[in-house]
């Protein structure tokens, strides 16, 4: 009856669910940037091809989408009152499948052993299957949706798309099919997990956690209503225009007009916000929303003029400081709760405050690091210069090095709380 | 929809009040951070006093189901309370940190607890209660005091 649940004992799933998937993600942040040093200080050296897919790939995957998982189970029983049975087992397989798959798939890309390709395609299909398809499974037997659980759906389906067209991809690099539609594959198979999946998924969260974080304003109606839907909707235009080979620029110039209207009505939202706190958390946000603008400017100015690879690039680098932006904002919101209410509702007296578990402080040392990465690699993109590149791979491992050690710290916290304070049982 | 309009305006009201005790332990001013948190508090709890002995009762008569919504809800205005009690130390001890701290999690847990509140229960409560039993019960919530 009570279906729209919340984060209430019953329904939370246990911490340890998301811990997992964040503290890999920062470990395969931190492998990231240690490739990436690997590659600029010359120690390693591979085709541009083979370094392009697989910082993509590592990014999208080993990072983003560990993130992005580990929040969704927990954020489903919150923000759409959808259970999910046995968390802890089902979340082990797609975390175990997915770290094997990132790394075979890393292999294939600069071995390009034919083997390896298939594995990845197997191993990462099912894990990344099994996630979307259990989600959405629960998620279409909500029956009044808010703005919020339509667009977790919407988003991993899109999600379930772009993993269906990755693994076309994987099996044609590795000769097992023709590919005849490799190309239009490989554009729908990005355009679907950028947009249908990274951006969607953080559009609809935000419709409910800026406002429940800062209380803000509300999104007006006409776009927490159809603003996903909209996106969707282009999104499988797209699809068809790229296999009856149709022009797709003017669906791309709405879909970054689109995107563009959310990221300035977020920050509108976030300047009327009624706490007046200005922690990191605010900062990322702001940052976030604003580069996604940057990303999607340079996207529209690319449909009506022709623009050069360096402008590109920096659009691609601002779309990925708007996802890691976010993803940074909610895990120093999520931690330090999660870590002091899962305590403090099995009743140890002593839970360490929201401060205590990871102190503002730390998350704004963490917003310096990241705006100095993104410059640098900013440097790097306009100047070429070697040297710069090693300042910013450094700095990508400081980033998620930072990340992953305050992550160790809440879990060590909760550890220590449980075993050395007082219980009291309810 | 006059439950969920009624008590949706008190949910916002607690917003701003407990925004503005903030404020005043940011700036420093503890003075009228206390006096603003102790309106954010009386203000909360007589709000829970509203639904425990008014709005829940009737929702739960009418669904004969105690064991339902209103036990989540009930056991979340308990975490609520408790979370009042060490602000109130905090602000007494003018320990910004300490009040900030807890002020993070006091939003996040009210905020999803008004958001059940508001998407499920009062929406229910609305459609399922009779029209002239939600004006009596309504009048018994404003009559309500500490």
């Amino acid at each position: 009856m009570f279906s729209q649940g919340g984060l209430s004992l019953e329904q939370a799933p246990p911490i340890s669910v998301v811990m997992k998937f964040f503290i890999t993600a920062s470990l395969f942040g931190l492998i990231l940037g240690l490739y990436l040093l690997a590659s600029s200080s010359g120690l390693l050296t591979y085709s541009a091809y083979a370094y392009n897919v697989t910082i993509t790939h590592f990014l999208a995957l080993g990072v983003m989408a560990s993130f992005m998982l580990g929040a969704l189970f927990q954020m489903l029983p919150v923000i759409a009152g959808v259970v999910i049975k046995m968390p802890s087992k089902k979340s082990m397989v797609v975390h175990v499948l997915l770290m094997v798959g990132v790394f075979l798939q890393l292999f294939a890309f600069n071995t390009s052993i034919s083997l390896l390709y298939l594995f990845s395609a197997i191993i990462l299909g099912s894990a990344l299957l099994h996630a979307t398809t259990l989600m959405i499974k629960e998620l279409i037997k909500v029956q009044d949706h808010s703005s919020s659980s339509k667009g977790m759906l919407l988003s991993l389906s899109s999600f379930t798309i772009a993993i269906v067209f990755g693994i076309y991809l994987l099996l044609t690099l590795g000769g097992y099919i023709s590919g005849d539609a490799f190309t239009q594959v490989k554009e729908a198979h990005y355009s679907f997990a950028l947009f249908g999946w990274v951006a969607l998924l953080i559009v609809s969260v935000s419709f409910q956690v800026v406002e429940m974080f800062y209380v803000t304003p509300k999104y007006p109606t006409i776009m927490s209503k159809y603003l996903v839907t909209a996106i969707v909707m282009l999104l499988v235009l797209k699809l068809i225009a790229l296999f009856i080979s149709l022009p797709t620029v003017g669906i791309d110039l709405i879909l970054a007009l689109l995107f563009i209207a959310y990221g300035i009505i977020t920050l509108h939202r976030l300047y009327r916000r009624k706490r007046p706190t200005s922690d990191a958390t605010v900062w990322f946000w702001r940052l976030g929303m604003g580069l996604l603008i940057v990303s999607m400017f340079i996207t529209a100015l690319g449909t009506v003029t022709s623009i050069d690879q360096g402008l590109k690039s920096i659009s691609y680098l601002a779309f990925i400081g708007f996802a890691l932006s976010i993803v940074f904002a909610m895990n120093y919101k999520i931690v330090p709760f999660l870590t002091w209410f899962h305590l403090s509702n099995q009743g140890y007296m002593e839970a360490p405050m929201m401060h205590d578990v990871i102190h503002p402080k730390k998350a704004k040392i963490h917003f310096y690091i990241h705006i100095a990465m993104l410059v640098t690699w900013t440097l790097s993109i306009l100047f070429n210069l070697p040297m710069i590149d090693i300042v910013a791979s450094l700095l990508v491992v400081l980033s998620f090095g930072w990340l992953l050690y305050h992550l160790i710290f809440a879990v060590r916290k909760y550890n220590y709380t449980q075993k050395h304070t007082e219980k009291i049982e309810w | 929809m006059i439950i969920s309009s009624y008590m949706r305006t008190e949910h916002r009201a607690c917003d701003e009040i407990f925004a503005a005790a903030e404020k005043h332990v940011i700036d420093g001013d503890f003075e009228k951070a206390e006096e603003q948190f102790i309106l954010f508090a009386d203000d909360t709890i007589r709000h829970f006093k509203k639904e425990e002995e008014s709005l829940f009762p009737t929702f739960e008569e009418l669904t004969g189901n105690t064991e339902g919504p209103t036990r989540i809800m009930k056991f979340e205005h308990e975490q609520v309370r408790g979370l009042i009690g060490k602000m109130a130390e905090a602000v007494e001890n003018k320990d910004s940190d300490a009040y900030l701290s807890l002020a993070e999690s006091m939003m996040i847990l009210l905020q999803q607890h008004n958001m059940k509140e508001e998407q499920m229960l009062y929406a229910m409560c609305d459609r399922m209660i009779p029209q002239d039993v939600k004006e009596s019960t309504l009048e018994t919530m404003k009559a309500i005091e500490l």
